[in-house]
């Protein structure tokens, strides 16, 4: 989708066209497979907490009170794929 | 893009209507093309370059940012005289199965290297260039990164450029 039908999304408020893009693009412009991938990052941020494990929270915090919602943002699709790819189960061609 | 004239039809019929499908609204019309130069002398004589949307870079530089959702306007020059073990692929939208095994099937650095010793090419540009095709903002690709690889192209000394998408 061309980034002007996406601003055009935002502007109607169109949820689903915007999702579907992020489906697209998280599943290499397959619609399923992309829903399918955010589920299985989801799963495996799950997994990592279920022992209630020490995490750095004060990196957390800081992380989010200094950084930009731009880089958060960014931050978020690379969170998507790490998980993805740590889940094991990576259905991409290459790496990032 | 669309828009194509006669002399750049697609390879593959349905190709355009079957993106619009996947990624509506992706595909902008383009009124106005560059002509293609002719090449004044033999290529044996002749400096090229090489320009492809494969995500090559040497080792060691930031990797492409495949995961942007809108894209990475950005490119990596790869110097021509770079040995393939010195180069890594950075990208997750086309099948790297191939390229994995032998770079040379999608960039194809020492087939260039080796048509340059034998005297087919001239000779190449100290530097050959790189970038990724996922880019969702034709705009701001033509405005930016195609126009800066453009001039990069232009300051190395290029004669003439072989194109290769991905």
């Amino acid at each position: 989708m061309s980034l002007q039908y996406l601003k055009t999304a935002v502007g109607e408020n169109d949820t689903e066209k915007l999702i579907r893009y992020v489906r697209l693009h998280l599943g290499d412009g397959n619609e399923a497979a992309g829903r399918k991938e955010i589920d299985k990052a989801w799963i495996e941020a799950l997994k990592l907490m279920l022992d209630v494990p020490a995490t750095d929270r004060e990196f957390i915090f800081a992380t989010l009170d200094k950084q930009t919602p731009a880089t958060l943002a960014h931050l978020y699709f690379y969170l998507h794929f790490y998980f993805v790819r740590r889940s094991g189960a990576w259905i991409h061609d290459g790496t990032f | 893009m669309t828009g194509l004239s006669d002399e750049t039809k697609q390879l593959r019929p349905g190709l355009w209507e079957t993106i619009n499908e996947r990624y509506p609204g992706s595909m902008i019309t383009k009124g106005e093309f560059v002509s293609l130069a002719r090449l004044g002398k033999p290529v044996s004589q002749t400096r090229l370059t090489f320009v492809s949307s494969a995500g090559i870079q040497p080792k060691g530089t930031m990797p492409f940012d495949v995961v942007h959702p809108v894209g990475d306007f950005s490119f990596r020059r790869v110097p021509s005289a770079s040995r393939v073990s010195n180069l890594e692929i950075h990208q997750i939208k086309y099948p790297t199965t191939g390229a994995l095994k032998d770079l040379n099937v999608i960039f194809p650095i020492e087939r260039l290297q080796e048509l340059t010793k034998e005297g087919v090419i001239g000779e190449l540009t100290p530097n050959l260039f790189s970038f990724i095709g996922y880019q969702m903002d034709p705009a701001r690709f033509e405005r930016t990164l195609a126009e800066e690889i453009a001039d990069a192209v232009v300051a190395d000394g290029a004669e003439a450029a072989l194109l290769c998408p991905a």
